[in-house]
């Protein structure tokens, strides 16, 4: 079976003609490259280096950034590329979402015209691989109480502290790494072969398992003076790259969901059981109508917000609730979907198991779904309930 | 209202797509010309029921295939409404004859009435259409959609030389042993499942692939336990494939398997239990080993070829 | 050296076809796309242009949904685009004249297309354009080179396959070729995006309306299959490989 995408409302028929060329080119990729080779890739826990390589020839990488070889496509079209390649696995939407938001964007956006002319070109190609220092093992939604720390000497800055949870890690040859120089957060860029740096690979995990997840690892990290971002001090950095991370994961989520809703749908009408598919048994229909209910508002959601990202007009608390509801009704579509499938449902042959442990991670990460309550809660009544100091 | 059919070659014989077109004909209560491209098969043709004369037409630029020059040979001798079998020959040699007498063409025909109405396919047999042809034009038959002409005639055979001129130069024949399709391109996939018993006896299975043009396929069971190349593997996690013909042997047919062939346009499956699921999608089931159904069913087969 | 590819879009062989009432109801169909063979010859066509610093130029007659066609062909490097703008259902001599008079006000040296379309599969243009322009003709091709003035190419043949060559203008079709399709990228979409498709009307091209020769009476859905049948033994086997040859038409 071909893969059908649920557009209920033909949402997608509000793209720009550009916009959905990207979205069959990078549709056409997944099916050809992707789904055939994702549930090998989760076994041996690998990011195929052929991924990398594709995603730099399709020039999607930094997708919404502008100039220094970068795509220059709408936000939309990055919401979209998001979706499609989340389609097939969180992970590899996980990459994208970090080389172009976390890695690249503080550089395009805080960078010295020096730093973006020697990263952004290699990053945009897919030649160098970037990750994103934030999450420390005792920091996660706080991040603000972050250890690491930078020390300004001579003529190079010294790193110590220890970065957890980081997409891409080990793999990078580059981090953008957050820590306090004279209590102030700033941001440095880490070169893999910098002495006192390493990234070691975090093993076990139930979820993203064709994603690398690392540490980073500073002792007496010594950088260059030119490694600072000179544009930003403070949690704005960080933040402002979590916003287009976050948008990005707000379409992601629909790709997972779609996947889920197109495999319990196609399970359901070929399932016989008591002598009849169980598509025509009331309760699964519940299911199914349920499902089709939330994508298609979770569409109109994340294209409404690619419009206000593309004018200009949004603000923070709006990726919160996108990033929130999708992620959310994700898992949830994800969760009953395997229902559907019984016991099938629990086998690497279908995806619906596998979109479910990653969709777990995803809505911890980039602000779990009680920060972003949180943060909806401050905007509602303008107290912010993060701490006790009220 | 005239005919002029076009004999389809096979080797020196005329192949039995030729009584069918002149079957077809006959059927619509019309007598035919025969046009015997370099007169192989003339006097063969000239016994068939339906035929109201031979031309045999002869000429050097027939010693290899450029349709060009076999169409303008052929050309010069047709008249009325032109029939050629639907094989890539005859659908070429039909086309640029429709275009030097500036008439159309309908291409794979699979029924025709007399006036003249013809039925034929679209996209890949998910509908049909019926077109009325006012005057005249080319139209190729597909090759067993018609009854052959019964034998039972002596029509005239006159000959007719040609010349024209070979724009196409043969410099290399490559031979090659024909390689098995992929599952993804056949038209017809033969697969084994753990009904085969062992890796070995899929051997059966290729030599039946070989005489039906086939791909052999496997189930993800054999594909795992047996070691069978994972390109082979059709269902949920293999290959999705929509073949013409699609032999299940020796396969239960778990709903994975059956997720991955089950849009296939004909199924045929053979498996010693009568209760295995594969029967419920297959269009013709044999419940029998394959030990006893594989040597009959590549008996038969090899008596049509 | 001017390369024609002549594409013609048809409903993606995965869309699901519906008739109401006796015609297939052509708004429903969920994705036009490019013929398949016809991506091979537009592939051969960009490794030709690639080879010779040659201009490929897209050429297809159809209704404006068409034109999407031509910019994802620009999108993977095809320099000039041409719709011949129709909305009406031609036969095959129209469709191959206009094809011809294209080709022919381009000063064009080579013509690729794929060896028959995914909706009809008749595979009459590439021939039938090829009598029109007095071209040499070589069908279902996998691999097509230019060197020292001639064309090489190879083609099936009885015991495998054949290299075969022409000179002067010459019409390949193409089977599924050897080289994988390139994709497009993000930079060829954007250049695309920005391409000026060249629209003629048919009239333009001074073909005058031909009174219709083929006359469309119904579309229908295929026969319904009958319901399977399962037999005990192998005593019915003659019976089904004759059904198979002779009612389903499979082998």
């Amino acid at each position: 079976m071909d893969y059908e995408a649920l557009d209920f409302y033909e949402v997608d028929s509000l793209l720009s003609d550009e916009e959905r060329m990207v979205r069959d080119m990078v549709r056409d990729w997944v099916d050809e490259e992707v789904i055939p080779n994702i549930e090998n890739a989760c076994r041996e826990g690998i990011f195929p280096d052929e991924w990398r390589v594709a995603l730099g020839e399709m020039g999607v990488l930094g997708a919404p950034l502008k100039g220094y070889d970068c795509p220059g496509l709408s936000y939309t079209a990055y919401g979209v590329i998001c979706r499609e390649l989340e389609r097939g696995d969180s992970g590899l939407r996980s990459f994208a979402s970090v080389q172009g938001s976390l890695a690249m964007y503080p550089i395009w956006d805080f960078g010295s015209e020096e730093q973006k002319m020697h990263y952004l070109p290699k990053m945009a190609s897919g030649e160098w691989i970037g990750c994103f220092g934030l999450t420390e093992p005792d920091y996660g939604s706080n991040p603000g109480d972050m250890i690491t720390k930078a020390e300004e000497m001579e003529d190079h800055y010294i790193l110590n502290g220890a970065k957890m949870w980081i997409t891409n890690g080990t793999m990078a040859d580059l981090a953008v790494v957050w820590a306090k120089l004279d209590g102030v957060i700033r941001g440095f860029i880490v070169e893999k072969n910098d002495p006192g740096f390493s990234a070691p690979e975090m093993k076990g995990k139930h979820s993203l398992k064709a994603s690398v997840t690392s540490e980073l690892v500073f002792q007496d990290c010594k950088i260059p003076k030119d490694r600072i971002l000179p544009g930003v001090k403070g949690l704005r950095g960080p933040f402002s790259c979590l916003n287009n991370a976050r948008f990005g994961i707000s379409w992601g989520a629909i790709g997972a969901a779609q996947a889920c809703f197109y495999s319990a749908k196609d399970y359901a009408l070929s399932r016989i059981q008591f002598d009849h598919p169980i598509a025509s048994y009331q309760l699964v229909q519940n299911k199914l109508s349920w499902m089709l209910r939330e994508i298609t508002k979770a569409q109109l959601l994340a294209y409404h917000l690619g419009q206000k990202k593309d004018d200009g007009k949004w603000i923070p608390e709006h990726i919160s609730l996108a990033k929130m509801n999708n992620v959310d009704i994700a898992l949830e579509i994800a969760r009953v979907a395997r229902d559907i499938h019984g016991a099938n449902g629990i086998l690497d042959e279908y995806p619906v198991m596998r979109h479910m442990a990653n969709l777990e991670s995803v809505k911890t990460y980039e602000g779990t779904h009680d920060i972003h309550n949180l943060i909806l809660g401050r905007h509602i009544t303008g107290i912010q309930s993060f701490t006790r100091e009220i | 209202m005239r005919f002029t059919i076009i004999a389809e070659m096979n080797g020196d014989l005329l192949h039995p797509t030729t009584y069918q077109l002149i079957g077809a004909i006959s059927e619509i209560g019309s007598e035919s010309i025969v046009i015997c491209p370099n007169g192989k098969g003339s006097s063969e043709a000239s016994k068939i029921k339906g035929v109201e004369k031979i031309i045999s037409v002869n000429g050097d630029c027939f010693d290899l295939f450029d349709g060009s020059a076999w169409a303008s040979a052929i050309n010069s001798v047709c008249e009325g409404t032109i029939v050629a079998s639907a094989s890539p020959n005859g659908r070429e040699i039909g086309s640029i004859i429709a275009a030097k007498r500036k008439i159309p063409i309908i291409q794979d025909v699979t029924a025709i009435s007399s006036g003249i109405t013809v039925t034929r396919p679209i996209y890949s047999g998910k509908a049909t259409e019926t077109l009325k042809i006012n005057g005249d034009s080319v139209i190729t038959l597909r090759p067993n959609a018609f009854e052959s002409a019964e034998v039972g005639n002596d029509a005239p055979i006159s000959i007719v030389d040609q010349t024209s001129d070979v724009r196409v130069a043969v410099i290399e024949a490559i031979n090659k042993a024909s390689e098995r399709l992929d599952v993804t391109e056949a038209d017809i996939i033969i697969s084994g499942g753990r009904g085969m018993g062992s890796i070995d006896n899929f051997s059966h299975l290729e030599s039946m692939a070989d005489t039906l043009g086939a791909a052999v396929g496997a189930s993800r069971a054999v594909v795992d336990e047996w070691g069978m190349p994972h390109r082979m593997q059709v269902g949920q996690t293999g290959k999705t494939v929509s073949p013409s013909l699609y032999i299940a042997v020796g396969i239960s047919g778990a709903i994975q398997h059956l997720a991955g062939m089950r849009s296939s346009k004909y199924i045929v499956a053979i498996n010693k239990d009568p209760d295995a699921p594969i029967f419920t999608v297959a269009d013709y089931g044999i419940v029998a080993s394959w030990e006893e159904a594989l040597p009959i069913l590549k008996s038969e087969l090899m008596k049509l070829s | 050296m001017n390369i024609a590819v002549l594409l013609k879009q048809v409903p993606d062989t995965t869309a699901k076809i519906t008739i109401s009432n006796g015609k297939v109801d052509e708004n429903s169909v969920s994705k036009w796309s490019m013929s398949p063979y016809d991506e091979y010859a537009l592939e051969s066509g960009l490794k030709m242009k690639e080879a010779t610093g040659g201009n490929l130029i897209a050429i297809t007659c159809g209704p404006e949904r068409t034109k999407k066609m031509l910019t994802d062909a620009a999108a993977v490097g095809a320099d000039t685009l041409i719709h011949i703008s129709e909305d009406k259902v031609l036969d095959s001599t129209q469709v191959q004249n206009l094809l011809a008079t294209v080709i022919n006000n381009n000063e064009i040296e080579v013509v690729l297309c794929g060896k028959q379309a995914a909706d009809t599969n008749a595979g009459s243009t590439g021939p039938g354009v090829a009598e029109i322009l007095d071209a040499a003709c070589v069908t279902m091709v996998s691999e097509v080179s230019f060197s020292e003035n001639s064309f090489i190419s190879v083609r099936p043949s009885n015991t495998g396959t054949e290299k075969v060559s022409t000179s002067g203008i010459s019409v390949f079709t193409f089977d599924k070729g050897l080289s994988e399709l390139r994709r497009p990228n993000v930079r060829g979409i954007m250049m695309a995006k920005k391409k000026v498709i060249e629209t003629i009307k048919p009239e333009e091209l001074g073909l005058g309306e031909d009174s219709d020769r083929i006359i469309l009476q119904t579309q229908d859905s295929p026969a319904e299959k009958e319901p399977g049948q399962i037999f005990e033994g192998v005593g019915e086997i003659p019976t089904i490989v004759s059904k198979l040859r002779n009612e389903a038409n499979v082998i």
